[in-house]
């Protein structure tokens, strides 16, 4: 072959550095490049990026220097302390225990239980869809099957029951548990995709050129659907921080000594808190409703950018 | 020996239905057919839509679970996987694709889509395998500065150049065209035949070139396969295709070709609706009581006909009374 080549072009080995640089000079970019003409383009994304970003940062890095037994001790003299009095920023709840304290740790734990069980369940369904939907025949069968049981199940029941079954739980098991019911939703979504995606011909052309099926699912056909997953994985994202506050709310969350987002919000059980004293619960409530508002406004930008035609932002 | 020895081959589709998801039906997309590629020579397989050529081509390439039949390459029958790896198959055979947008991963740049059979089959190093594509991107009249492009940002007609590059890359013996240009203008669709046709005699490929268009094979081809329903029902060399035709679906396919003489439109016009007319008179003589082709029987040394035996003898002769 190579000696064929030699003779039916001209160009050789001199010129590869030559025209390696021209091409570069032409090239397109790249998509994180896209991306972020994207968020400069859209100056609300840009906003709600610094604050979701900046946020996470701030309690990730405020949390550490909060020392958590000693904040969730009960002091009476404090009782529903007013903003501002008694050197409580953000006021104090029925327990005396500073609120802007357990914003912070509160929201920690909430955001970081979020981001493990965004990541454990996006990138389980992600894999069981996409293996799903290429592998159509036996091994899509067994794996709707599997599929279609763990929908049968009553989800938030079943998290009830092993939350109450398991003694001793903290955060990290906590993801686990609701780890095991929350990938269907994306598997199901990813499988659909993946199966229009297989029928394309570039599937084909990568069989013949001989790339392995494993390539194939995860180099050829997860990139064209990124936009889906990265839509997918950020809504879920915002969901979740939703999943863990509900059921903390209904107190099958996380221990009470933990606080979260959920915790605070339950404040507002007590119809007390919720005419006089709105400060142990609104806080929670309002920064939620932005954190989540922000996060899928972000999804939007970024799938925007996936997609050539919606582009705000100038590339070339 | 011929290059490749397709023997009785069947694809068909299970129709599942009912409750338990059972099988009740099948499409026959191919359903027995045979026939030879030789060493640098380009096979035309022809037929209109839905008569399983596609279906044929990807069997070739290996894409298609097969049926039945088989198809042999150096002595060993590639529908088996495992004679395909042994061999290193889709080195030796590749495929152009009907529909060149489709074919290229729109996620990936020029240089990673050319150069994908090269690294899985023939293991470069980086610049020797730059080197390669750059070679090929210029043999098939592309510029460099394609290299880090994404395939939405070519035409139609660069894109299935792109196309015949990857197919070429590894050298191999055979390349299944699949109406490599029946998505492109007459122009273009003239330019990418010719090239096709440089790079044949310059790396000695052969083809398999399907095509619904008897215009654009006789271009191409030496050999003609007619395709239809699933069936062959004639075989043939151009000559034997283009100025001995017996079944009368070959007829009708060469009366679709459009006449480009203006002044012999009319005598066309009349010719065409003449073999309509034939058509659908004696439709039962040339399908047997399922409307399914017959048999090949071969009425001379490099012609076939699905036909009954009398019935062939028949037109062969009234042929040659009218010649
Ligand atoms: N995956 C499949 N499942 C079921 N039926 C199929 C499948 N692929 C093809 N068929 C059927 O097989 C027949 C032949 O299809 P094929 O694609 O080979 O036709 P073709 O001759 O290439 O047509 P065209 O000229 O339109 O490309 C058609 O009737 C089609 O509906
Ligand atoms: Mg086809």
């Amino acid at each position: 072959m190579e000696e064929n080549l030699n003779k039916h072009s001209n160009i050789s080995a001199a010129d590869l550095d030559r025209l390696t640089k021209e091409a570069s000079e032409e090239a397109t970019p790249s998509s994180a490049k896209i991306i972020w003409n994207e968020f400069k383009a859209d100056k609300p994304a840009m906003g709600a990026l610094i604050i979701v970003i900046g946020f996470i940062l701030f309690v990730m890095i405020a949390a550490l220097f909060i020392n958590t037994p000693k904040m969730m001790e009960t002091n009476i003299m404090n009782y529903n302390a007013a903003p501002g009095s008694n050197g409580f920023l953000f006021g104090a709840d029925t327990g005396g225990r500073s609120v802007g304290q357990q914003l912070i740790v509160g929201a920690r734990n909430s955001i970081g239980i979020a981001i493990g069980l965004t990541l454990i369940s996006s990138t389980f369904g992600i894999c069981w869809g996409l293996i799903s939907g290429y592998f159509n025949g036996y091994i899509d069968w067994g794996m709707q099957r599997v599929y279609d049981f763990m929908m049968m199940l009553p989800m938030t029941m079943m998290i009830i029951v092993l939350v109450t079954i398991i003694k001793n739980y903290n955060a990290v098991t906590l993801t686990f548990i609701f780890s095991i019911f929350y990938w269907e939703g994306t598997s199901r979504l990813i499988r659909s995709r993946t199966l229009s995606e297989s029928e394309k011909d570039y599937v084909a052309a990568a069989k013949t050129s001989g790339t392995s099926n494993f390539k194939i699912i995860f180099k050829e056909i997860m990139p064209n659907i990124s936009s889906l997953i990265i839509v997918d994985t950020t809504l879920s994202f915002a969901e979740n921080i939703g999943v863990e506050t509900g059921l903390s709310y209904l107190g099958f969350g996380l221990p009470i000594q933990t606080p979260s987002l959920g915790t605070l919000i339950a404040n507002a059980n007590d119809p007390n808190n919720i005419t006089q004293y709105w400060w142990t619960w609104l806080p929670a409530a309002i920064l939620i409703i932005i954190l989540c508002l922000s996060i899928s406004y972000i999804g939007q930008v970024v799938r925007r950018s996936a997609d050539a035609s919606q582009r705000h932002g100038i590339t070339d | 020996m011929s290059l490749i020895e397709i023997k009785d081959l069947k694809v068909h589709y299970p129709i599942r239905s009912g409750f338990w998801n059972r099988v009740t039906d099948s499409v026959k997309a191919v359903d027995g057919i045979s026939f030879n590629i030789e060493a640098g020579e380009t096979y035309g397989l022809v037929g209109e839509s839905g008569s399983g050529k596609s279906t044929t081509g990807k069997s070739v390439v290996g894409l298609e679970k097969v049926t039945s039949g088989s198809i042999m390459y150096k002595g060993k029958d590639i529908t088996k996987k495992s004679n395909r790896n042994h061999l290193d198959y889709n080195h030796d055979v590749q495929m152009i694709f009907q529909d060149s947008l489709s074919s290229l991963n729109p996620r990936k740049r020029i240089e990673d889509i050319i150069a994908e059979p090269l690294r899985n089959f023939e293991h470069l190093s980086k610049d020797d395998e730059k080197l390669r594509v750059l070679q090929l991107l210029d043999i098939v009249g592309l510029d460099a500065d394609a290299l880090y492009k994404y395939p939405h940002q070519f035409s139609g007609g660069q894109r299935q150049r792109i196309g015949v590059a990857r197919a070429v890359a590894t050298n191999p013996k055979l390349i299944i065209a699949d109406e490599p240009v029946s998505a492109l203008d007459l122009s273009v669709q003239a330019q990418v035949l010719n090239f096709m046709k440089k790079i044949q005699r310059e790396f000695g490929i052969s083809y398999l070139f399907i095509s619904h268009d008897l215009g654009v094979v006789r271009h191409m081809c030496n050999n003609i396969a007619i395709m239809n329903r699933g069936r062959l029902v004639e075989i043939g060399t151009r000559d034997d295709i283009y100025n001995h035709p017996l079944h009368i679906y070959t007829k009708r396919l060469l009366a679709a070709i459009p006449e480009t003489n203006v002044s012999q439109r009319k005598a066309h016009r009349e010719a065409r609706l003449a073999v309509e007319q034939v058509y659908r008179e004696q439709q039962d003589k040339y399908y047997d009581e399922h409307g399914d082709a017959y048999p090949l029987v071969q009425v001379s040394p490099t012609h076939a006909v699905a036909l009954p035996e009398a019935l062939a003898q028949q037109i062969v002769q009234e042929g040659e009374v009218k010649a």
